[in-house]
């Protein structure tokens, strides 16, 4: 045997037990819920019916767009500010920023039902925020609770500091001395900036939106305990499909659909991680 | 000293950009931290009453309540041994594949990182559910087995590609140097390249005792009740919320672990090192 068929063997040696533990518990479900899903609850026939529920009934389709635009507000806002935390984190050395820079970290590995639970204590109706207020004579009722604001806030709270700290490493990566020498030739903070930081740290920030919206269109915790009945997060909507209703082929349904959601962004992360190969070999 | 609590003063004190820096400060302290500090806060309150913004009395009361309750102390032990073994069964089989990704090229490669890709796009629930049925086949519900295999699918992903890129970064050289001195290729890996790859590895490991700490909805689903880890059973208590210092005890010690982790494996977690585990290279 040669030594390269005997690296071989032992590569997927090494690799085998994973990949069967992969293939049993993420390919194996995954395949056998998009056959359900095209299947007909009784007779198991071949059918879109439930797929179409899903685009007809007019509760299921404001599910679907208000999960959209929960997740998309979410990404936007938690990017943009990330961005910002994530600059002032690489180009200031302060005590402060060393401070935040170090505070940061946690959010990442808090458990996200103890996270959520803590925000419920500010800003229910009888919560902090209140009492604070009719300390000072106003009776305040945020309606954050059961809102999709209240989602969102608790959104952030989690991504904000994920996003920061994937663009912070990004950003890091980016050495002083070609800022230097763009300066020393006379470009101007906001050329840096435009032509400079933000094209060296894009694929981070594409990393990391992907993440924040794979991560938020599928979201269980924070809707679970924070969110309203009417119109639900589509994590809800799946869990009620199975548990309360139990139809099985629907919610195999709904999966894929959230699945193809889901897609569009993942298939952006590709594009992207594979067309840094190139020059970065 | 109380001169600087005047605004004015404070902004004339310290000059424009140290105040400002001063206000992010507090803004981040008070919307990540403010939550987190009231719960600890309300976890000392014996009596908590509305109008009150602090607890009228302070004490362990709820602290004693907790371990009183049968249920409760077992969700904890349960919690701990499924982490456990959970972090041990995964480094064990994902080690070993992160190595050979690494360090050998072979086709099918790309696809077996991806594969992970895909556990983060298609729902968790619907991942579940179908592994559910599987699970009902081979009498694997209610059991350790079911939930430790629930826990890795969220553990994967970084097992893999984290110890990946820790252990790209090690030199070739480096092994070769240990080869040429006569050391065999089982003595290099454990001399040489796994003590390089330690802080990769770290993260990893750190990621997932603490993913399986806080995973509830798939052990709600394949536990069966007859293996209640924390979360589970805080879900329960958030939703009863019968008094709030429950929840905010519990939750306590829900974080206790993480904090406790994050400060032994400090000198290892940083931007660089984390934001490792979301890029595929």
């Amino acid at each position: 045997m040669s030594k390269k068929q005997k690296q071989r063997i032992a590569a997927y040696g090494l690799v085998l037990p994973a990949f069967l533990i992969v293939m049993l518990t993420v390919a194996y479900p995954i395949v056998s819920a998009v056959i359900q899903s095209f299947q007909d609850e009784k007779t198991g026939e071949f059918t879109w019916d439930n797929y179409t529920y899903f685009f007809t009934e007019p509760n299921q389709l404001k599910n679907i767009l208000y999960t959209l635009m929960v997740v998309v507000l979410t990404v936007v806002i938690a990017i943009v500010v990330a961005y910002l935390l994530a600059l002032y984190l690489r180009f200031t050395k302060s005590k402060i920023a060393k401070t935040i820079g170090t505070l940061y970290l946690l959010p990442r590995f808090v458990p996200a039902m103890c996270a959520v639970y803590a925000m419920i204590t500010i800003i229910r109706d009888s919560g902090l925020i209140n009492r604070i207020g009719l300390l000072f004579g106003h009776d305040i009722h945020l309606g954050m609770m059961y809102h999709a604001s209240g989602i969102i806030t608790m959104n952030l709270w989690f991504n904000i500091p994920f996003a920061a700290l994937m663009i912070t490493a990004g950003l890091g990566a980016i050495p002083d001395s070609i800022i230097e020498g763009a300066r020393d030739v006379g470009a101007g903070k906001l050329k840096v900036l435009t032509s400079m930081i933000f094209p060296l740290s894009a694929k981070d920030v594409v990393v990391a939106s992907t993440f924040v919206f794979m991560s938020n269109v599928g979201s269980f915790t924070t809707p679970y305990l924070m969110g309203g009945n009417h119109p639900k997060m589509l994590g809800i909507a799946l869990f009620d499909q199975f548990n309360k209703y139990l139809k099985y082929n629907r919610s195999a349904a709904l999966s894929v659909i959230m699945f193809l959601i889901c897609s569009v962004s993942a298939f952006v992360y590709i594009y992207t991680n594979l067309k840094e190969k190139d020059w970065e070999k | 000293m109380f001169k600087m609590l005047n605004p004015r003063r404070f902004y004339h004190a310290v000059g424009r950009k140290k105040f400002w820096e001063f206000i992010l400060l507090a803004v981040f302290i008070l919307f990540f931290y403010g939550p987190l500090l009231n719960m600890v806060m309300l976890a000392f309150a014996n009596e908590y009453s509305v109008p009150h913004i602090l607890p009228e009395q302070w004490g362990f009361k709820w602290w004693g309540y907790i371990f009183q309750q049968q249920s409760l102390v077992t969700s904890m032990i349960q919690s701990f041994v499924v982490a456990i073994i959970t972090t041990a069964v995964s480094m064990l089989l994902c080690i070993p594949a992160a190595f050979s990704i690494a360090r050998f090229k072979y086709p099918g490669r790309k696809l077996f990182m991806l594969s992970f890709l895909l556990t983060n796009a298609f729902p968790k629930l619907g991942i579940y559910t179908s592994i559910a049925v599987l699970f009902y086949k081979y009498n694997l519900m209610g059991t350790y087995v079911g939930v430790v295999l629930i826990h890795m699918i969220n553990s994967m992903m970084f097992m893999v590609w984290l110890p990946a890129s820790a252990f790209r970064s090690v030199h070739r050289q480096q092994e070769e140097a240990a080869r040429d001195v006569g050391a065999g290729p089982i003595r290099t890996f454990f001399k040489v390249t796994l003590p390089m790859a330690m802080p990769g590895i770290s993260v990893a490991t750190l990621y997932t005792f603490l993913g399986s700490m806080e995973e509830a909805q798939g052990t709600m689903l394949v536990g069966m009740g007859r293996i209640q880890t924390m979360p589970v059973a805080m879900y329960g208590i958030v939703l009863d919320s019968s008094a709030v210092q429950i929840g905010a005890v519990f939750a306590i010690l829900l974080i206790i672990p993480s904090v406790v982790m994050i400060f032994a494996m400090r000198k290892y977690i940083g931007p660089e090192a984390i934001s490792g585990g979301f890029k595929m290279k």
